[in-house]
């Protein structure tokens, strides 16, 4: 059975669909750093990713072009991200609670939504087509090189994105003044808002960006992922994603790394469940991604702790 | 005087919050019957949201042809039930400033686990039922440890540690009510029925599902009032949600009470999913995540984790819940339209600054007659 097991991790195809599997979580865990950076916790992504999946699912239906569903996508967590800002910087909502209202909308709202779009109930098994879905691209040369070629070609649009966004959550976080802004409102408001940034703008912006984050995660879930969009689809990847942020230490890279460490926990999930002599075991073997985000969450916590308390007896023997 | 203008401005804020949310719904409503494939027309659409919208807001009480709804009020009681303890355990962990999102799994672990002590002990009546109630909540408890010991000892989220651990509860529920405990006999996933000695009976046999659950419920609520406000642990844990540190400085043992809200949140839960399955079910069959431990959050919110609130909020939400309930059967609008609602309280209800102007205005009004007040004093 292990060596069933080893057979089937060690090829192209288990490679392949790490990378398929973390793209989502990526874009999520990505929106997460952004939002934390600016001192915003979003604990909305979940319900984020469920609401613009559903939508850019049926734009890309309706306009039956998969680029303008993908940008449906983003605006509407824009404008989820710009609706939860509103409640938590002027109405003084919790952001917690706003979080979870836009799951709970995420969660009930979008069965809703659905029947109110299309009269269907549960999932949008029927609407999709191959030029609705998002394409993928095969990139020359490489894809004749094995192994390297199931990392970098044969993917989906948006898994390049997800990958590129790395780079350029970077890029906006640490090459801009925007960047700045927001690591500084996030590292100390007051200070921030002393000379002279405008602090709620700059929150307005990151959990702006945080949501258009997290709808590309959302379209890549339905419109590439699972291929329709159904009521249980995203499956607490929002919630892992949050995981993701704090192990990343709050970094593009370090969550990068530990969506990866998820993707594979998730891509091992879905292999063991395809074993025969398991099959009994089908539902425990599921809440492995879960197990493991918990234990990569301790094991983060335990190390920061371990370094801190270094720190003070350092300071002490000073 | 003072006192009495600012409570009648909560009781107005909390009312226009939850109108704009029946608002919102309303819309939504209307835009399900504007959008529908037969094409009403637009006097069609009004007239079909006036009817729904009486069944969602009258429906539950009142029958059609008037007179009022004996049996449906014992449905709501009965419904009541388990959201008064996971809004209770709500309180108790976010008047810690606990964001322990968990109850959600607890109340499926505590069903599962006394369902099985219901099951596989031999018990005499009366006894049995108490018996597996006090396991699945100690059970629940334990399971809470978790993230409470994670976030004490070693500062990690209770809240992402809590909402993985829904998920782990779900499958692992999943895992041997499908295979150790499955009664295979069934057509669905199911465990075998209780034995009747772990039955919890109805107060009125009359098909309501309106048990004594719903006296042990209200039984709590005001021990877990008493506790907040009446015991040195519950002020620990109101001063801790106010201030950790100002808690701390002042000698308070932070870690200690920090565990004991998540326990104590963990415990009420599991017991109101325990006592949901002995009362309502004759066996377990949840395949899914029972979704009350997010109805408890909303009620926290609209109880401001006061628990004497929660029946009221427990009410609010169960009437709202067997209208949309009626409104999907009837009239084609789905239920789910309960979701949007909650939602839009949530975000109301917990703002802060909403019609913070209004507010303004009052305090100056009060000011000013404080002042006048003392001019005429010291005329006199």
């Amino acid at each position: 059975m292990f060596s069933q097991l080893m057979s089937m991790v060690l090829t192209e195809d288990f490679l392949f669909s790490i990378i398929r599997i973390t793209a989502p979580i990526l874009f999520a865990a990505l929106g997460a750093v952004v939002a934390e950076k600016a001192g915003v916790t979003n604990i909305g992504l979940e319900g984020t990713m469920m609401i613009s999946a559903l939508l850019g699912m049926l734009v890309s239906y309706w306009t039956q072009s998969w680029v303008i569903g993908v940008l449906a996508a983003i605006v509407v967590g824009i404008l989820l991200g710009l609706m939860m800002g509103f409640f938590y910087l002027k109405l003084k909502t919790d952001i917690i609670l706003a979080g979870i209202a836009v799951n709970m909308l995420g969660g009930g709202g979008t069965i809703f939504l659905l029947y109110m779009f299309t009269g269907m109930r549960g999932n949008t098994g029927a609407l999709s087509s191959a030029n609705i879905l998002i394409p993928t691209i095969n990139i020359p040369l490489i894809d004749r090189i094995p192994v390297v070629r199931s990392l970098l070609s044969g993917h989906s649009v948006l898994t390049y994105v997800a990958f590129l966004c790395v780079l350029l959550v970077w890029i906006l976080l640490y090459r801009t003044s925007l960047g700045l802004n927001i690591r500084a409102v996030g590292e100390n408001d007051h200070a921030a808002s002393s000379v002279g940034v405008s602090v709620n703008r700059i929150r307005y912006i990151a959990i702006g960006i945080s949501g258009a984050l997290a709808g590309l995660g959302g379209a890549f879930m339905s419109m590439y992922y699972s291929q329709g969009w159904n009521s249980g689809m995203v499956a607490g990847r929002g919630f892992i994603a949050l995981a993701a942020q704090a192990m990343g230490r709050g970094e593009p890279v370090g969550a990068m790394l530990s969506s990866l460490l998820f993707g594979l926990a998730q891509a091992l999930k879905n292999k063991i469940t395809g074993l025969s002599g398991l099959s009994s075991y089908n539902y425990l073997v599921a809440s492995i991604p879960y197990i493991v985000t918990v234990i990569g969450l301790v094991i983060y916590a335990a190390s920061t702790m371990k370094k801190v308390k270094k720190r003070q007896t350092k300071a002490e023997e000073k | 005087m003072k006192d009495k203008r600012m409570t009648m401005f909560n009781f107005v804020r909390g009312a226009a919050a939850i109108l704009i949310s029946l608002a919102v719904g309303t819309v939504f409503i209307f835009l399900t019957f504007l959008l529908a494939e037969k094409h009403y027309t637009f006097g069609q659409c009004l007239k079909n949201t006036g009817e729904a919208l009486r069944y969602m807001l009258v429906g539950p009480l009142f029958k059609k042809v008037g007179g009022f709804n004996t049996m449906g009020l014992f449905q709501i009681l009965a419904a009541m039930i388990p959201i008064t303890f996971t809004g209770l355990a709500t309180c108790v962990m976010f008047s810690a400033n606990q964001f322990n999102l968990a109850g959600e799994g607890s109340v499926m672990a505590g069903g599962f686990v006394a369902a099985l002590c219901g099951i596989y002990l031999n018990m005499n009546t009366g006894l049995h039922a108490v018996v597996c109630v006090l396991i699945a909540t100690l059970v629940c408890g334990l399971i809470l440890l978790i993230p409470a010991l994670l976030k004490v000892k070693l500062g990690a989220s209770e809240m992402v540690t809590s909402l993985m651990l829904n998920y782990i509860i779900q499958y692992v529920v999943l895992h041997f009510l499908n295979g150790t405990f499955a009664d295979r006999s069934k057509g669905s996933t199911q465990t075998f029925p209780f034995q009747a000695t772990a039955k919890i009976g109805e107060i009125i046999p009359n098909g309501s599902k309106l048990t004594w659950g719903f006296v042990i419920a209200m039984g709590f609520v005001v021990l877990t009032a008493l506790f907040m406000y009446r015991t040195r642990w519950g002020y620990a844990i109101r001063m801790i949600g106010a201030n950790q540190s100002f808690a701390k400085y002042s000698g308070m043992k932070v870690g200690g009470v920090i565990v004991l809200s998540q326990v104590l949140g963990g415990m009420l839960a599991g017991m109101g999913g325990s006592i949901e399955v002995l009362g309502r079910f004759n066996t377990f069959l949840w395949k899914e995540l029972p979704g009350y431990g997010w109805t408890g959050v909303t009620i926290a919110i609209l109880a401001k984790n006061n628990p004497i609130m929660v029946p009221l909020a427990a009410f609010f939400l169960a009437y709202l819940n067997k209208g949309c309930a009626l409104m999907s059967t009837y009239c084609d609008v789905p239920s789910e339209m309960i979701d949007i609602i909650q939602a839009a309280i949530f975000l109301f209800f917990a703002a802060e600054q909403f019609l913070s102007g209004y507010r303004q205005k009052l305090v100056v009004k009060n000011t000013r007659a404080d002042l006048m007040k003392t001019a005429e004093g010291r005329k006199v």
